[in-house]
C-alpha cells in the first residue's frame, strides 16, 4: 500500500511575459507526485525554471494552467487568503537566501511560522527552542541575523520551516549560500525531515543532494523528466 | 502584540523622525495661525459686546474710543436713549504718546474705567484676574495690568508701576486673553484723568486758561454702551447717533468688519501658509509612510508564504503605520511646543507671545498624520497584497 499522496501537480504551465516577442514557457505541462515520507529532488540548469515550479507547487506564485492537490484538496483554484491559510498549514519553505525578518531574533524568526497559523503559546515556544537547541543554536536565539553567519541563518530557518510540523517541505537551493559543512547539516536534515515521515522537495544543484532520494528528476522544456528513481513504487511519479 | 509593536517601531526610527519634523512643521506654523486668530477673534468679541462712542472730533484718546471729548452731558444724554442699558464713561490713553497709534490693538493703552458702573461689555462683564484682585470703586492710585505688560515689566501685585510721574501700586495682573488687553494698564477712571491732564499740553493749556467750562467728570475720551436685552445693538448705536449730538458712535458689526477687513491680510496669508504646511506636510508624511511600508515588501512576502492572509496582513500592517505616525505624530507635536515655547520664551521679554498651542490644533494635528498614515499605509497594503508572495520577495530581495 502506498503512502498517500502529499501532493499532487498536473499540467503546470507558467508562463512569463518577454521584452519582446511570445510570452516565454517557463512551465508547459509539469506533472508530479509527492508522497508521505518521500524526499524528491528537482535538478537541472540555471533558468530551466526549477523555483518558478516550487513557487508554483508552494502556491507562491500562480500556475497559468493546471492543478495542484493538497492531499485531497484542490488548491490551486482558491482564493488569495485561502491559499495563505493552505500554505500555513501544509506546507514549510527554505530559501537558498534564507529570508530571516532582518527585525526578529532567531527564537522570533522561528516562531513567525505559528504567529499566522495556530499562534505562539508555550507549548511552540518551548518547541522552537528544542528545535533551534537540536541544530546548536539555543544560545543565539536572542541575536538578529545579521550577527548570525550563513550556515546559522539556514539553520534559523530550517527551524522555522519545521515548526509547525508541516505535511510538504519545500528547499529552494538551501545549500546555495553555504560552504560544504554547513550543506551537509541542511541536506542532512532534510533526509531526516524524508525519514520521519514528511515529504520533501530540495531544488538543487549538489551532486550530494541527490543522495538517499527518492525520486530524482530533471527540469528541462519546462517539463519533469525522472533521473533516477529508488522508490519501490516507481512513485515521484510524473 | 506591544513587543511585536516595540520592535517595528525600531525598525521605524527614521520614519518616525521624518514624520515628527513635517508634523512640528504643520503644528508650529498652525500655532502661530491660532495666535493670530485669537487676536483677532479676541478683538472681535470685544467690539460685539459693547457700544463703543467717543466724542467727536480728534483728541490725544486712544483704543476703540479714539476721538474728542466727551462730556458728561453727552454721557446722559445716551443713557437716555432708548434700549440703553448701561454707559461707563472711560477715557483711553496711549501709554507712551509718541509711539505710533497706526495698530490700536497692539498698543499699550492706559485705560480708566468708571468703577461706579459695572462694565456694560456684554462679552467682557469682569476682565479675568490671573493674580491679586481687580479693581475697586474707591481705588486710587491702583492698576490692574494685562499679562503681557505685566511681563515685560516683570510686574506682580504688590510692584510699583509708574505713570506720568505718579506712583501706582499694582494690585492685579489680567490672564493672558492673546488679545488687547494683554496689553492694558487698568486705573481708576479719576486717576486716568489727571493722566490726560499731565501728558495733554493743550488740554493744560484750555483748562488753565478758564476759557471752557470743564469739570473733572467731563474729561472721558468715550464711553462703553450697553443694550436691554432683546435690542439690536446696531440700531441702538444708530439711535444713539441720532439723537445725541457731537458723539462718533461705532456701529458694532461695521466696527467688526472693519476689524476684520484690516486683519483679512494676515489671516489670508496665514490660511495660505497652513494650508501650504497641511499639503507638503502632509504629502511628505503619506509618502514616508507608504516608502516605510513598500521597503519591507520582502518581509510580507515571506510573511505571506507562511501563512498570512490579506487581513492579518492589511491588520498588522495598519497597526504597525498607526503606531508609527501616533508616534512621529506626537514627537512633531512635542517638537513643535518645546521650539515654539523657547521661541516664546525668549519673545516673552518684550510681552509678545508667537504661538498658541491650542488644544483643538494639537489634537487636529494628531487625528491628521494617524488618518493620513492609516491611509497611505492601507494603500500600500492593498498594492502589497496583490502581488504574489514569490514577486514581493522578488522585488524586496531585488531593492
Amino acid at each position: 500500500m502506498l503512502p498517500e499522496p502529499v501532493l499532487r501537480a498536473r499540467g503546470l504551465v507558467k508562463r512569463f511575459a518577454a521584452p519582446a516577442g511570445p510570452p516565454i514557457e517557463v512551465l508547459a505541462g509539469a506533472e508530479l507526485t509527492v508522497r508521505r515520507g518521500e524526499l524528491v529532488v528537482i535538478e537541472g540548469p540555471s533558468g530551466s525554471g526549477k523555483s518558478t515550479l516550487l513557487n508554483v507547487l508552494g502556491l507562491l506564485e500562480d500556475a497559468d494552467a493546471g492543478e495542484i492537490r493538497f492531499g485531497e484538496r484542490t488548491v490551486s483554484t482558491l482564493g488569495r487568503s485561502a491559499k495563505s491559510r493552505e500554505r500555513g498549514r501544509w506546507l514549510g519553505f527554505v530559501f537558498q537566501s534564507f529570508l530571516l525578518l532582518p527585525g526578529l531574533t532567531a527564537l522570533d524568526n522561528v516562531l513567525l511560522a505559528a504567529r499566522y497559523t495556530s499562534g505562539v503559546d508555550a507549548e511552540l515556544r518551548r518547541r522552537a527552542m528544542a528545535l533551534l537547541e537540536r541544530f546548536g543554536m539555543a544560545e543565539r536565539r536572542d541575536h538578529h541575523p545579521a550577527q548570525l553567519s550563513g550556515g546559522e541563518q539556514q539553520r534559523v530557518a530550517f527551524c522555522r520551516a519545521v515548526l509547525n510540523d508541516p505535511p510538504l517541505l519545500l528547499a529552494d537551493e538551501p545549500t546555495g549560500n553555504l560552504d560544504d559543512a554547513n550543506g551537509a547539516v541542511i541536506l542532512e536534515s532534510l533526509r531526516d525531515r524524508a525519514r520521519s515521515g514528511g515529504a520533501v522537495i530540495v531544488v538543487s544543484h549538489r551532486p550530494d543532494a541527490a543522495r538517499d532520494a527518492d525520486a530524482v528528476f530533471t527540469l528541462a522544456a519546462g517539463k519533469l523528466h525522472p533521473a533516477a528513481t529508488r522508490r519501490p513504487s516507481g512513485a515521484g511519479t510524473l | 502584540m506591544l513587543t511585536s509593536l516595540r520592535r517595528a517601531l525600531r525598525g521605524y526610527l527614521f520614519t518616525i523622525a521624518g514624520i515628527a519634523i513635517g508634523v512640528a512643521g504643520i503644528v508650529a506654523l498652525g500655532a502661530m495661525a491660532e495666535r493670530i486668530v485669537r487676536f483677532i477673534d479676541g478683538g472681535d468679541r470685544f467690539v460685539l459686546g459693547q457700544i463703543s462712542v467717543a466724542g467727536r472730533g480728534m483728541g490725544m484718546g486712544a483704543g476703540f474710543t479714539a476721538g474728542g471729548l466727551l462730556p458728561a452731558a453727552a454721557i446722559e444724554a445716551i443713557r437716555k436713549v432708548e434700549g440703553v442699558a448701561g454707559v461707563q464713561p472711560q477715557v483711553m490713553l496711549p501709554l507712551n504718546p509718541s509711539t505710533s497709534q497706526f495698530m490700536t490693538l497692539t498698543q499699550e493703552l492706559v485705560i480708566g474705567m468708571d468703577l461706579s458702573v459695572p462694565s456694560p461689555n456684554r462679552h467682557y462683564r469682569t476682565l479675568p484676574v490671573q493674580a491679586g484682585r481687580f479693581l475697586r470703586e474707591g481705588d486710587r492710585r491702583k492698576a490692574v495690568v494685562g499679562a503681557s505688560f505685566a511681563v515685560s515689566r516683570r510686574l506682580a501685585p504688590g510692584s510699583r508701576l509708574e505713570l506720568e510721574g505718579t506712583a501706582y501700586e499694582v494690585v492685579g495682573v489680567l490672564e493672558r486673553m492673546l488679545t488687547a488687553p494683554d496689553r492694558f494698564v487698568v486705573v481708576a477712571i479719576q486717576d486716568a484723568r489727571e493722566q490726560w491732564v499731565a501728558k495733554d499740553r493743550l488740554l493744560r493749556t484750555v483748562l488753565a486758561s478758564g476759557g471752557v467750562a470743564l469739570r473733572a467728570q467731563d474729561l472721558n475720551t468715550g464711553a462703553a454702551v450697553g443694550w436691554r436685552d432683546g435690542a439690536d445693538p446696531d440700531v441702538v448705536a444708530r439711535r444713539i447717533r441720532d439723537q445725541v449730538a457731537g458723539v462718533n458712535v461705532q456701529i458694532p458689526s461695521e466696527l467688526s468688519s472693519l476689524l476684520r477687513q484690516s486683519t483679512a491680510f494676515f489671516s489670508a496669508l496665514l490660511v495660505g501658509i497652513g494650508l501650504l504646511a497641511f499639503v507638503i506636510g502632509g504629502l511628505s508624511l503619506a509618502n514616508t509612510v507608504a516608502a516605510a511600508v513598500f521597503e519591507r515588501i520582502r518581509d510580507f512576502g515571506v510573511k505571506r508564504a507562511l501563512g498570512a492572509t490579506d487581513w492579518q496582513l492589511g491588520r498588522e500592517i495598519l497597526a504597525e503605520a498607526l503606531a508609527v505616525t501616533l508616534s512621529g505624530g506626537a514627537l512633531g507635536v512635542l517638537l513643535a511646543m518645546v521650539l515654539g515655547l523657547a521661541i516664546d520664551g525668549w519673545a516673552r521679554r518684550s510681552g509678545q507671545q508667537l504661538f498658541l498651542f491650542s488644544p483643538r490644533l494639537l489634537g487636529g494635528a494628531l487625528v491628521f498624520s494617524v488618518l493620513l498614515g492609516a491611509a497611505a499605509a492601507a494603500y500600500a497594503a492593498l498594492r502589497i497584497v496583490r502581488l504574489s508572495p514569490a514577486e514581493a520577495i522578488r522585488r524586496g530581495s531585488a531593492a
